[in-house]
């Protein structure tokens, strides 16, 4: 070891959160001791600007050679206390972080000598690490200045407006042959006058205004490599066999002589349509599209529109990126079969289905021939689930079906909606929409998460029954033409784009952002941004809101054409190195390559492309491999210190 | 008189230095452009610096806000005045618009000041102190909060009875009596209102006795006893110091409620107060803690998780708005309500009660333009012209509305929100050049 060091150790109270189970002191008291410890201090918030500054005082003054902070956790504030160290002259990698909160005060609440045992040691391992810790440069890598946008939906399409206004190359790839997403899907919105067709068209407009702006429909992407900076995509772009310039008139005698009926998912199976199709007139691309998986190719189409083309190949498209801004969605809660008489009912539907009809019917609302008065709205389906199911709060869904219970007042005249629910939550101005329903004369009876309304066919009719709260539990009942599950929103079930960046989700299976509050559409993945529902549940302006942050975060780690690193990748001792091929094996980064050197075959690390992951480190039977900033060394007196 | 006036140029002009206010100014910096932060209170961090811990997570709110305002404070493309206020703004062309805006008199030289304390031990005046919310008292020479931002005393100028203490006994003279208001011209290209929200004046309800009983609080009252940097390091009722064992929550205190004018609810008053609650059975392990409600609005990622936690603690929740508050000899108070779930009135006597009191709008806002018109919703919180596509775009082209600005919003969507404004306003500084 070098000469002595001197470094000082912070110990954190976080105003009580660690101070109130470990004792703070004690630990201080424990590591002050240590040779390289020049001093030690407790900080009721070691982040606070005044603590900060008081850091850099104490390195300044007492030529310190390095700092230890122990406080929460390094994912919140690893980067501040760097940044500290900078400002005081440091290297930035001299800095060693130590987790005492989620690791001790959090974990052992229960436990107070223990929690405080387990902080000293942790501290003092953070002091053996700072024994070896030494100045490092990061390296700089290269930056695509280009972001692809993965859904096209309305946070994909405003993110990728955002991005070209920012002079940032944007490649959008929707899954769908359409643009739009679920709010094209929609009729009339709530608090606009516009439609969610509109607000699509409006939006799509806007895309092809701007030279910047790739959009690839009906692509998916399928795969992923290299990392922040320098992504680089795969995307599988499926042919509609249309070729373009087709003339309108002969599409559409295409649509109509197709022989294939299938389920019209665009307006969730409620009715169907044909394997070459387009799911309403003004949609993006205006071009159809022909669903092979459905398609029997009996050509049928191809004799009366020339511009159809079966032959058509998918196509296997490379792009490289600097960052991925994720805006892929949610899927609405499909019932349980006989949930709340779902399939077992004919009288049963889900709101998006509900939606759907009020969107393509005119003058009277019908289901299954027969005219609809009374209708009944079970909340909370799918969401709000006491054991086994979605225990939270789908946000959106006592807005949506308030909207909709209006609108299909206004538009068919002679309904009466009953809603049973949960308690509503038309949070903030939506209050005023909940309102405008008790005024149409709208009835809400209501009831707790363990005495949910129960549905019983009766002739033609289904008897809707519940122990009403705001009656002081009177047993009330209405005999409904037609039952709306309320059913939420749910993550995608199809995961694939999730699993190829391996984002990890939340406790409701949605992804994961870093920190709801400080990184709230980061993920842990380095590069990747998360924006709208595929988050959680939201409504459009939340989900624009959202993926607004998202695009600007993503266009700050592009903007400047290059990207600082952490300079944690593993490095060969020549001398050491046998080349016996396990580390290349082992390397999921194909970071190691084999080469020669003074006669002899060793390794050699591909410093761009390594990423400190340390799988290669402990297959080296010669230990000839290491890992700057986290040595074995480093490692093994960690491990002493906390024995 | 004009040409004395300081003329200053920045890209953008944010107005209020709350969370959103911040985060919108940081996304800007961090891509190169210069901001202006203006601030009307004598510390940046707005209500978040002030609160205990965050819902869902229970972060506590200073280690959320701390190192973001140390971020903001540091940052070189940001600077920041506190104790300014906004006169009025001018639009002079797409790309340009002037504000007046005039810095108060600090009456401390703040790169001078090293926060010693010595000035507010001299002080023989004292006030109550707003910070606190009325809690405890503070000298006419203080340092706002103790993790204020500038940490740097002030002079209450109001209060202040110039006898000069403070000036005789400040270490290194930067107590400046001589200060005068500021006023400048600033040549900005967009502005950013991040002008926050007021909470109801609980006094507008008189029937729950707010003012008038002394066991009534509010719940950002509450939060100043629950946070780090608590006034009293325990939960005590002002009318007599004793500890409570019986506390309740009043949701619904000026929100939802037409009488006040505010018929619309208040998005956060449902996730403090059951947040509070779970405070409190950590700090008085023995009290009982009862939420009386019109419906609970757990609707965030982690809400209602959060809500169920609360339940599972035995906090105790009553499907009931009060009506009426009395109090009792002893100090206690009795709430009146109905019983929804058997419909019938009933009494029920605590010993504290906190008022979860509503969001509303701050006032002046409507008045900030000269020239141009900044609409207002019907409530008076600005309005946002493409709520759906747009949300934080304003009547105005150029000017951009960020967090509580535009309505009640909990922290994680005004950070959003602030993203969203700090994104158009970026587009916007590119787009006009």
């Amino acid at each position: 070891m070098k000469d002595k060091k001197k470094i000082g150790v912070y110990i954190c109270h976080c105003g009580g959160n660690i101070s109130d189970y470990v004792d703070v002191e004690k630990v201080r008291e424990a590591v002050s001791g240590d040779e390289i410890v020049f001093l030690s201090k407790t900080t009721m918030f070691a982040c606070s600007d005044s603590n900060q500054r008081d850091m850099v005082e104490d390195i300044k003054e007492h030529n310190l050679d390095g700092v230890v902070v122990a406080s929460c956790s390094p994912k919140l504030h690893l980067t501040t206390f760097r940044n500290v160290s900078e400002r005081a002259d440091l290297n930035k990698y001299t800095y060693v972080h130590a987790n005492i909160r989620e690791q001790a005060s959090w974990a052992h609440s229960d436990n107070k000598m223990g929690a405080t045992e387990k902080a000293i040691h942790l501290v003092k391992a953070a002091i053996a690490k700072a024994h070896y810790a030494e100045a490092q440069v990061a390296p700089k890598i290269k930056a695509e200045k280009r972001v692809a946008v993965v859904g096209a939906g309305v946070a994909g399409m405003k993110a990728a407006l955002s991005l070209a206004d920012k002079d940032c190359e944007v490649l959008l790839i929707e899954r769908e042959p359409f643009v739009g997403g679920r709010v094209a899907q929609w009729d009339t919105l709530s608090t606009t006058t516009e439609t969610g067709k509109e607000m699509t068209t409006r939006l799509y407009n806007e895309l092809l205004k701007r030279d910047n702006i790739t959009i690839l429909t009906n692509s998916e992407l399928i795969g992923n490599k290299g990392s922040v900076g320098n992504i680089e995509l795969t995307v599988r772009k499926s042919p509609r066999y249309i070729k373009g310039n087709c003339h309108p008139e002969d599409l559409k005698r295409a649509i109509e002589v197709c022989p294939v009926e299938v389920p019209d998912e665009f307006n969730f199976r409620l009715s169907n349509r044909k394997a070459i199709y387009k799911n309403y007139p003004s949609e993006y691309p205006q071009t159809p599209v022909i669903d092979m998986k459905s398609c029997t190719r009996c050509g049928e189409c191809e004799k009366v529109c020339s511009s159809i083309d079966l032959s058509e190949q998918a196509e296997e498209l490379t792009f490289n990126v600097g960052s991925v801004l994720m805006a892929t969605g949610f899927d609405s809660y499909t019932p349980a079969y006989g949930e709340f008489g779902y399939a077992t009912s004919d009288n049963v539907i889900t709101l998006p289905q509900f939606k759907r009809m009020i969107d393509t019917q005119e003058g009277k609302l019908i289901h299954k021939g027969k005219e609809v008065h009374n209708i009944a709205y079970i909340y909370c389906v799918g969401s709000r689930q006491e054991e086994g199911g979605n225990t939270y709060c789908s946000r959106n869904c006592c807005t949506s079906t308030i909207h909709a219970a209006v609108t299909a007042k206004e538009k068919f005249g002679k309904i009466n909606n009953f809603h049973f629910n949960r308690g509503l939550r038309t949070y903030g101005k939506q209050e005023l929409l909940y309102a405008d329903s008790l005024r149409n004369g709208d009835i809400y009876l209501q009831s707790y998460e363990d005495g949910p309304p129960t549905v019983t066919p009766k002739g033609d009719k289904t008897i809707v029954k519940i122990n009403d709260i705001l009656t002081a539990g009177e047993e009330l009942e209405v005999a409904a033409d037609l039952v709306v599950l309320v059913t939420g929103m749910v993550p995608r079930a199809d995961n694939k784009v999730g699993s190829l960046f391996k984002l990890p989700k939340g406790r409701d299976q949605f992804f994961n952002e870093v920190h709801m509050k400080l990184r709230p559409v980061e993920t842990v993945i380095d590069g990747v941004t998360i924006a709208g529902a595929c988050q959680g549940p939201k409504n459009i302006a939340e989900s624009v809101n959202s993926a607004l942050s998202a695009s600007t975060k993503s266009f700050s780690i592009v903007s400047k054409g290059e990207l600082e690193t952490e300079p944690l990748i593993a490095v060969i001792n020549d001398d050491k190195c046998t080349w016996c091929g396990a580390c290349e094996e082992a390397c999921p980064f194909d970071a190691i390559l084999k080469t020669e050197k003074d006669g002899r075959t060793i390794a050699q690390i591909n410093n761009s492309v390594c990423k400190g992951c340390g799988m290669c480190t402990p297959v080296c039977e010669p230990d000839a491999i290491d890992l700057i900033a986290c040595s074995s060394a480093e490692i093994m007196s960690m491990i002493d210190a906390l024995a | 008189m004009e040409n004395t006036i300081k003329n200053i140029t920045y890209d953008a002009l944010v107005i209020g230095g709350g969370i959103a206010g911040g985060e919108a100014a940081l996304n800007l910096a961090v891509t190169g452009f210069k901001v202006l932060l203006v601030e009307k209170d004598l510390s940046v961090g707005g209500k978040m610096i002030m609160l205990s811990k965050v819902f869902p997570t229970l972060d506590c709110s200073a280690c959320i806000t701390t190192p973001k305002i140390s971020e903001i404070s540091r940052h070189p493309n940001i600077t920041i005045f506190t104790g300014t206020e906004v006169g009025n703004i001018r639009k002079v062309s797409d790309t340009e618009f002037v504000a007046k805006v005039t810095k108060k008199p600090r009456y401390v030289h703040v790169a001078d000041c090293t926060s010693c304390q010595l000035c507010e031990q001299a002080c023989p005046v004292s006030v109550s102190d707003e910070y606190q919310y009325g809690l405890v008292g503070r000298k006419a020479a203080f340092i706002p909060f103790s993790i204020a931002s500038p940490k740097a005393a002030a002079i209450d100028i109001d209060n202040c009875t110039l006898c000069g203490a403070c000036e005789k006994v400040c270490p290194t003279n930067c107590i400046d009596f001589t200060m005068v208001p500021e006023t400048m011209n600033l040549h900005v290209r967009t502005v950013i209102l991040a002008t926050g929200f007021d909470l109801i004046d609980p006094k507008k309800m008189p029937r729950y006795g707010y003012g008038t009983f002394k066991n009534v609080l509010t719940a950002m009252q509450m939060e100043r006893q629950l946070a780090p940097t608590r006034p009293f390091n325990t939960i005590l009722r002002p009318g007599d110091g004793k500890m409570p064992d019986k506390l309740a929550y009043v949701l619904c205190a000026g929100s939802r409620d037409a009488t006040v004018g505010n018929p619309i609810c208040s998005q956060i008053c449902c996730m403090y107060s059951i947040k509070q609650a779970q405070l409190l059975m950590g700090a008085l392990p023995m009290a009982d803690v009862t939420i009386y409600y019109i419906n609970i609005r757990s609707f965030g990622k982690g809400f209602e998780e959060f809500y169920q936690q609360a339940k599972g603690m035995g906090v105790n929740f009553v499907k009931g708005k009060i009506g009426r508050i009395t109090e009792k000899e002893n100090g206690n108070l009795t709430l009146r309500y109905e019983d929804i779930n058997t419909g019938k009135l009933m009494e029920a006597d605590h010993d504290m009660v906190v008022l979860s009191t509503g969001v509303v709008p701050p006032k002046g806002i409507d008045g900030l333009f000269e020239g141009e018109t900044l609409y207002m919703d019907q409530f008076n919180f600005v309005k946002q012209s493409d709520p759906l596509a747009n949300p934080s775009k304003t009547s105005i082209d150029g000017v951009f509305v960020a967090g509580t600005a535009t309505g009640p919003m909990d922290i994680p969507d005004s950070i959003l929100s602030a993203g969203s404004a700090s994104s158009e306003a970026i587009s916007y500084l590119i787009q006009h050049v």
